[in-house]
């Protein structure tokens, strides 16, 4: 096998596996807020209602692809597949695993490891404006319009907090590369703690998953696309696949970022006090890394639906007072805390 | 005067927000994994307020007021003996009903000398009064407790006597039927005592 072949697996992989994790994302996000709120879910396609997303996309692929009169023809159809885009291709710099090896060669479980690391995710991740915006003016609504400025408005406040708390990842570990970060966090912190980021930059943590939530569009933040105020916000308009497309790049971006907290602040496939490698061999700890990875990100990934079944939806200029005035004074704290403590123990 | 809305104010700890944010994760927690369990039981009624529809039924109260029926005494005969009088006191006016004279050799089929030659009810105009059960002299129209009525045309909602006849044999065979309505006293009307007997026979008819 040559370099292009393993990457165009590895591509393929994780372009599928992300698809395969947004798609039971939406039964675990039914089936989690029923049971949180007393009710049973979807529980009769399949065992425990597990073929529901099946039937889900069924009937999203099936359904007339109708558009608006007025809405502009182009934009209409472009909304989504922007989204898409950016949703599908954020993953392509995070790490899966460790390294597995197949017949004698080593293969790096991530699909990119580039020097710029996590400035390509919040790059990418900011792409997903054009997604809402563009939607949200092409469907030539009302309710779409002001759903696709408050996606712009809210995600670009909040991608400054997201850069503050990595920046100060950045500071810590030297790199801005993701797999460097991920090994810089084997072995113990203070001869007691794991090695986590979350033990070295507790703030910045906070910082990072408030503003997560927010670029994420999920409650409490789901603002561009609040159902009481803004019927559906930028996806009023939409049916059948491009409404898909929509979901899905929501559960890809979810599955995104719970990977990046996993990635940087959570040890990546790193078991506390436990050097996997020594103890496996080298497919097997491939195997058990990638395993180790995916069980916290699927930690992330429920919390996310946890929350958006516990927290209401905030008011909008309490959602700018909290990323203007609470997370970017708290970031930059925490980035000056961060040089000073490097200053000093360097 | 509007009462002036003084508001609480907050302190440090519910400022910040996130320990009340862990406080309802906790809540919703609690939830969650007593539901999670209660849904691994087997069965269909595992999680208590959820009531899951075809398999799983509530229980109707006896007095409830579904799809009608036309009841038959303890012989088997048609109690209804055609007077008309559910028609005239339905107030949607969804009861027709076609009187026909009970003919030599027919005695066993029928209570009356007379007999409802056609007895139909339309479903979609019926408001579920229950005055036709309430003014019927021979407890022979009676509301069952079927509730599945959707039907995919108009005209299978108007159903004839066949199926109200049906109805109730069902509502005997499952031991649905409740006891007879006591009956509404009416100003100024004497209480007849064959009416009393015949409530009798109508109890009668229903126990067995």
């Amino acid at each position: 096998m040559n370099e292009w072949t393993i990457a165009i697996i590895k591509v393929v992989f994780i372009w599928s596996w992300t698809l395969l994790i947004a798609t039971i994302m939406t039964w675990v996000e039914r089936r989690g807020s029923a049971l949180i709120q007393d009710r049973l879910g979807p529980n009769i396609a399949g065992p425990f209602g597990l073929f529901q997303p099946l039937a889900d996309g069924i009937k999203l692929f099936t359904k007339e692809e109708f558009a608006p009169k007025h809405a502009h023809k182009i934009l209409f159809t472009l909304g989504p597949v922007l989204f898409a885009i950016q949703a599908f291709s954020a993953y392509a710099v995070i790490p899966f695993g460790d390294k597995i090896v197949i017949n004698a060669k080593e293969i790096v479980l991530q699909v990119a490891d580039v020097n710029i690391g996590f400035l390509f995710v919040l790059a990418v991740g900011s792409l997903a404006v054009y997604g809402f915006v563009v939607g949200g003016w092409g469907s030539n609504n009302k309710y779409s319009l002001l759903g696709g400025l408050r996606a712009t408005a809210q995600l670009l406040s909040y991608e400054v907090p997201l850069g503050l708390a990595m920046l100060a990842v950045c500071m810590t570990y030297g790199s801005f590369s993701l797999r460097e970060i991920s090994l810089d966090q084997a072995g113990t912190f203070l001869g007691f703690l794991p090695n986590w980021g979350i033990f070295k930059q507790p703030l910045g943590f906070l910082v990072f998953i408030v503003a997560a939530y927010a670029e994420a569009n999920r409650v409490p933040f789901d603002l561009p696309e609040a159902e009481s105020e803004l019927v559906a916000g930028y996806h009023t308009e939409y049916g059948g696949m491009r409404l898909g497309l929509y979901l899905f790049g929501e559960y890809v971006n979810l599955y995104t970022l719970s990977a990046l907290m996993v990635t940087i602040y959570f040890g990546a496939w790193h078991i506390p006090y436990v050097d996997m490698s020594s103890y496996l061999g080298p497919l097997a700890y491939g195997i058990v890394s990638f395993l180790v990875f995916f069980l916290k990100c699927a930690f992330f990934l429920w919390l996310f639906v946890w929350v958006r079944w516990t927290i209401p939806r905030f008011r909008f200029d309490q959602l700018m007072g909290l990323g203007w005035k609470s997370l970017i004074p708290l970031g930059l704290l925490n980035l000056f805390v961060t040089a000073f403590l490097i200053q000093i123990t360097v | 005067m509007a009462k002036p809305v003084v508001q609480r104010k907050y302190t440090l700890g519910e400022r910040i927000y996130l320990v009340e944010i862990l406080k309802g994760l906790g809540l919703t927690w609690k939830h969650f994994i007593f539901n999670f369990r209660a849904s691994l039981k087997p069965g269909p009624h595992t999680v208590p307020t959820c009531w899951q529809y075809p398999w799983d039924r509530r229980e109707i109260a006896p007095v409830f007021r579904g799809e009608h029926m036309l009841s038959l005494d303890e012989k088997g005969r048609e109690k209804c003996i055609a007077c008309g009088m559910c028609a005239r006191v339905c107030p949607a006016q969804c009861i027709t009903v076609k009187k026909g004279k009970v003919k030599e050799g027919e005695e066993e089929k029928y209570a009356g000398k007379f007999y409802p030659a056609s007895f139909e009810i339309d479903l979609l105009r019926c408001i579920f009064c229950g005055f036709c059960e309430e003014t019927c002299p021979k407890s022979a129209i009676v509301l069952g407790q079927g509730y599945e009525l959707a039907q995919y045309e108009g005209k299978e909602c108007i159903i004839t006597k066949e199926r109200l006849i049906n109805n109730f044999k069902a509502a005997l065979d499952s031991g649905n039927l409740k006891p007879p309505r006591k009956k509404v006293p009416v100003a100024g009307a004497k209480e007849k005592k064959s009416l009393k007997s015949g409530d009798k026979k109508g109890s009668k008819a229903q126990e067995a």
